[in-house]
């Protein structure tokens, strides 16, 4: 079994201190007392921003689990999927989400006496398992439990990663020589050094995978000096830890491009610039302080006469982004602080004017020149269009 | 300017609605064979209930070969009755004449209203199958029967007899008509022929049907009332319901007379007091004895401003009728299998100048429905079914604008609720006021959305306290299971995680019995709570005398609306609306188990196509096992 690459240094001795905690319940079931669960609440009433850290921290704000007849259920499980990670820790065995969901169905399925445990879908079992990271306060991936790979889809023809592995070997991975496929990062600790061939002058991390795709099959990688990424939606732990790893080795700097909406404000870009409350003590070693919003932006909606359309508010999803933009408002933290003042006036702006603007408006400014939005893109980075 | 001005003809009644068929009802080849049977059956009611009689109504309906069209059937629709009966000279002018009618206009609570229904199903026979309806009836003081097939005279709108005779018939009276028309069956759902039949037996207690639906075998289903409802004769106008044109004409009516006793004698509810109310409130002393007829129109019309804004009794509740809580507890239990249910009848109000009732009745039933579709809402104008157009009626805007949330429904953001529920709320007015002539939806005015509402939620609060007692036994059982099932796999974890000794998991697993223990107590607690003001309800409405127990159930009761207990919405509610309330012997205690089992209903069988005679007799004989907690 080989080493598992371990993304901080943790002092921590995981099995010990889930060994002490499931004695110190015994203990109290045999004095008839309730044992108590706690862990670090990860919600935005808990979250604190300050711009100096760079991203969200967690307040002093505990969930705590006493043992009752309503939360008999969730401390037993709780029990059980520790007991699986336990046998995984011990042995270095690593498992994806979805595959310790698999396991613990098994378990049940081959001892009825388990039955009641068992997970109806997936979303319980991963509820499970972030509770237990949170109340150990140590990342899931410390837990040898890793995410399925998504996002982080690189271009670039002057990066030069080089991967060392877990047994020691290097791999020198040059992303020009990769053609039109592109390198992913895993959504697991990897021991990766960065080197750029020739200076590069900037990195664009695109909300959608496919526009991301589109600009570089346009040729922009080959005419510019650049990283182009696609984020895929909202950014993955490996995403994030990526982009925080291109802008501490390489210092260059780092653009986001998405839709104009709330979501992509809050979910997308703030997950990847100071992560999200969800991840509350994991946004240390997740996330890119230094990624700028370059759009798009309502001076981009004005300037370029963007396709834009009215939010719906009869339709109860549309209407939902309206009050999103509200909610974020008054109660982020992020966009609460005065640094972020700028972004707070797009949200204003987008509650203000009911409007919404899809990234992929850019294409449509000139249809007879597929380059205009790398063209509009670059405009934008020379001329300092962006928050 | 047009050389030749075109001749300017004039139709009969007869004529526009035989090329307008649609706008009564005739709209599409299923609709026809509801609207004829609908028409046919009201009709009966009508006139059962005009001459005292209590109504027994058999009703055929089945398909006899192809229709004249692709998509259509020949159907033929029986509906024979005990009513009065009809003189041979009065069947053509009934059936084949627009608008002979005789309630036309007299502002009574009857089904029909104008005189177009039947013609208009006569009709459509005549179109889709070339023959009018064929009628066979008898009056008490005929000794054969007349049979005939009547057609409507389109130019003349007249009725013709055809193939007149004489027969035996061994009824006393009676009418029996015969429709074959092109048409296409539909039997469930919004506008199927069951929903219908239901409906009319719901709020028709003293209603014997027995129905035979296509190849079913035929439903019996007794009455469950022996009085004739008693149809209110027209009162005097209330001076509310009118607007100043109609005030100004009914004035004109009395001539001389002095205006104050004009408005004493011509209107209900105006009494000398209400003379010195309208004096107080701005009305010229100088008017009341000057003769009605000198009033100026500007004289009128102060006068009628005054009135506007004078309070008065509200109308007299003669001119009204309704079903009664008593009859409607009763008759909700011929639909099937009801788990619990709650009546509420309001008091009549003026909603768009006209007096209205609205009568609820909201019941569970364990055979029909299911937690995920949404509840079966049924409709009633004037005692009639309204099956078609819900979205646009005013009892469905009623129904979405209540939050069943807090009376324990679940339900979508103003939508119905969902459950096995059934909501049948009836409005009742001498004038309703629909959107169209098919008479298929209640225009939703806002004081007539607000009083079915208040209706409502009366019937939501009842409601709740079965529903909270279920959801704290529910609560328990869960409580319970979750010990049982969950308690034992947490230790034996914690033992395997830590390695610890046997004595150490047998001294975990007594603690965490008494743990889980308390909790059980607790919610043991609640659910007897629960029960106790269950119980202590069905108490206070025994005291008030209505108690009495149904065939199938355990007690029916009424209460006065207005507890301090209800935790739900009862701002602006009325605490004079009586309410009925009944609780089914099937009783989930404590130990999970169900106590009683309840057989199928005539609704099972008919809805199923396997329908069998359900007699009160069979039925008498059911097992039925008491609800002991209940009766503590």
């Amino acid at each position: 079994m080989e080493k598992v690459i371990r993304i901080r240094k943790l002092t921590k001795d995981i099995p010990k201190e889930v060994r002490v905690l499931c004695d110190a319940m015994l203990e109290e079931l045999e004095r008839g007392n309730r044992p108590v669960l706690e862990a670090i609440k990860c919600s935005l009433d808990n979250s604190f921003y300050n711009p100096k850290v760079g991203f969200l921290t967690p307040g002093d704000k505990r969930v705590r689990t006493e043992l009752n007849v309503s939360s008999v259920q969730k401390m037993a499980r709780v029990v059980f999927m520790l007991e699986i990670l336990l046998a995984n820790l011990s042995s270095g065995a690593v498992n994806t989400k979805r595959e310790l969901y698999y396991i613990s169905k098994g378990k049940v399925k081959k001892d009825p006496k388990l039955k009641a445990l068992d997970f109806g879908d997936q979303d319980e079992s991963d509820a499970i398992i972030d509770f237990v990271g949170d109340m150990l306060e140590v990342y899931r991936e410390e837990l040898n439990c890793f995410a399925n790979d998504r996002g982080g889809q690189t271009y670039s023809r002057q990066l030069v990663v080089t991967e060392t592995l877990p047994d020691g070997t290097k791999a020198v991975v040059d992303l020009s020589t990769l053609g039109t496929t592109p390198f992913q990062p895993k959504n697991k600790p990897q021991a990766l050094a960065l080197k750029a061939k020739k200076k590069i002058d900037f990195c664009l991390v695109v909300e959608s995978e496919g526009t991301a795709g589109t600009l570089v099959a346009n040729g922009m990688t080959k005419r510019h000096n650049c990283i182009v990424m696609g984020a895929q939606g909202v950014p993955s732990n490996g995403v994030r830890g990526w982009c925080k790893l291109i802008q501490e080795q390489l210092k260059v700097p780092m653009f986001f491009f998405g839709d104009l909406d709330a979501y992509t404000l809050q979910n997308i870009y703030r997950t990847l610039k100071a992560g999200s409350a969800a991840s509350l003590i994991r946004n240390a070693d997740f996330s890119a302080p230094e990624v700028h919003f370059l759009g798009v932006l309502p001076e981009d909606v004005k300037k370029w006469d963007l396709d834009c359309y009215k939010v719906n508010e009869r339709d109860p999803a549309e209407a939902r982004s309206l009050k999103k933009a509200k909610d974020t408002l008054s109660n982020d933290p992020f966009f609460q602080d005065k640094k972020n003042r700028k972004l707070a006036e797009v949200l204003e702006w987008l509650i203000k004017n009911k409007l919404r603007c899809e990234q992929q408006s850019f294409f449509a400014v000139d249809p007879r020149d597929p380059l205009k939005t790398e063209k509009i893109i670059l405009e934008k980075i020379q001329k300092g269009s962006y928050i | 300017m047009a050389k030749t001005a075109k001749s300017i003809t004039s139709s009969s009644t007869a004529e526009y609605f035989a090329k307008n068929l649609q706008q009564v009802g005739f709209s599409s080849p299923l609709k026809a064979v509801l609207t004829t049977l609908k028409e046919a059956v009201d009709n009966s009611l009508d006139a059962c209930e005009e001459h005292g009689i209590l109504p027994e109504l058999k009703v055929v309906v089945r398909k006899i070969g192809a229709g004249a069209s692709k998509t259509s059937d020949l159907v033929e629709i029986i509906v024979e009755d005990n009513g009065p009966g009809l003189d041979a000279e009065d069947l053509p002018k009934v059936f084949g004449e627009y608008l002979a009618s005789s309630k036309f206009g007299r502002g009574q609570c009857t089904r029909g209203q104008q005189g177009i229904g039947i013609s208009a199903a006569t009709t459509w026979a005549q179109l889709t199958n070339a023959s009018g309806v064929r009628v066979t009836s008898k009056t008490k003081t005929m000794r054969k029967a007349v049979q005939a097939v009547i057609d409507v005279d389109i130019k003349q709108n007249k009725g013709l007899m055809k193939a007149k005779e004489t027969i035996d018939w061994d009824r006393p009276h009676g009418t029996r008509v015969e429709f074959r028309i092109d048409g296409r069956v539909q039997l469930n759902g919004d506008g199927g022929l069951l929903t219908y039949l239901e409906g009319t037996t719901l709020v028709n207690p003293h209603l014997t049907i027995e129905y035979t639906l296509l190849e079913a075998e035929p439903v019996r289903i007794e009455r469950v009332s022996d009085t004739v409802p008693e149809i209110p004769s027209a009162t005097l106008p209330h001076p509310h319901t009118m607007k100043l044109g109609e005030f100004i004409t009914h004035a004109g009516l009395y001539g001389k007379v002095e205006f104050g006793k004009f408005l004493r004698s011509g209107f209900s509810r105006v009494t000398d007091e209400t003379l010195k109310a309208l004096v107080k409130n701005g009305m010229p002393k100088a008017l009341l004895p000057l003769p009605t007829n000198k009033l100026t129109e500007e004289q009128f019309k102060t006068a009628f401003q005054v009135i506007s804004k004078t309070e008065m009794q509200s109308p007299s509740t003669r001119s009204v009728l309704t079903v009664g809580e008593e009859s409607l507890a009763k008759s909700i239990l011929r639909l099937g299998d009801v788990d619990f249910f709650s009546v509420v009848t309001r008091k009549p109000r003026i909603c768009d100048f006209k007096p209205v009732v609205v009568e609820v009745a909201l019941a569970r039933f364990l055979n029909r429905g299911s937690e995920d579709e949404s509840i079966q809402l049924l409709r009633f104008a004037n005692r009639v079914p309204l099956q078609f157009d819900k979205s646009a009626c005013a009892i469905t805007a009623a129904v979405e604008s209540v939050n069943w949330r807090s009376y324990g429904l679940a339900q979508s953001k103003d939508s119905l609720p969902s459950g096995p529920y059934v909501f049948a709320i009836s409005i009742v007015s001498p004038f309703i006021k629909f959107k169209n002539a098919s008479k298929e939806t209640i225009d939703a005015s806002d004081e007539l959305v607000e009083e079915i509402r208040r209706a409502l939620m009366q019937a939501g609060q009842k409601l709740s306290r079965h529903i909270r007692r279920e959801n704290k036994e529910a609560d328990l059982e869960r409580k319970i299971s979750h010990i049982e099932q969950f308690g034992p796999i947490l230790v034996e974890g914690l033992v395997r995680i830590v390695g610890a000794k046997e004595s150490r998991k047998l001294k975990a697993e007594e603690g965490l019995k008494k743990l889980l223990g308390r909790d059980t107590k607790e919610a043991q607690k609640d659910l007897s709570e629960a029960e106790l003001r269950l119980n202590a309800l069905k108490e206070k409405q025994a005291k008030a005398g209505l108690l009495f127990s149904a065939r199938r159930h355990e007690e029916v009761s009424t209460e006065e609306v207005g507890d301090a207990d209800a935790d739900v919405d009862s701002a602006g509610l009325d605490d004079d609306a009586a309410e009925l309330s009944m609780a089914r012997g099937t009783d989930k205690r404590a130990t999970g188990k169900l106590v009683e089992v309840k057989p199928g209903t005539a609704k099972d069988a008919g809805a199923k196509g396997t329908g069998k005679v359900a007699s009160p007799e069979k039925r008498g004989t059911e097992k039925r096992t008491t609800d002991k907690t209940a009766r503590k």
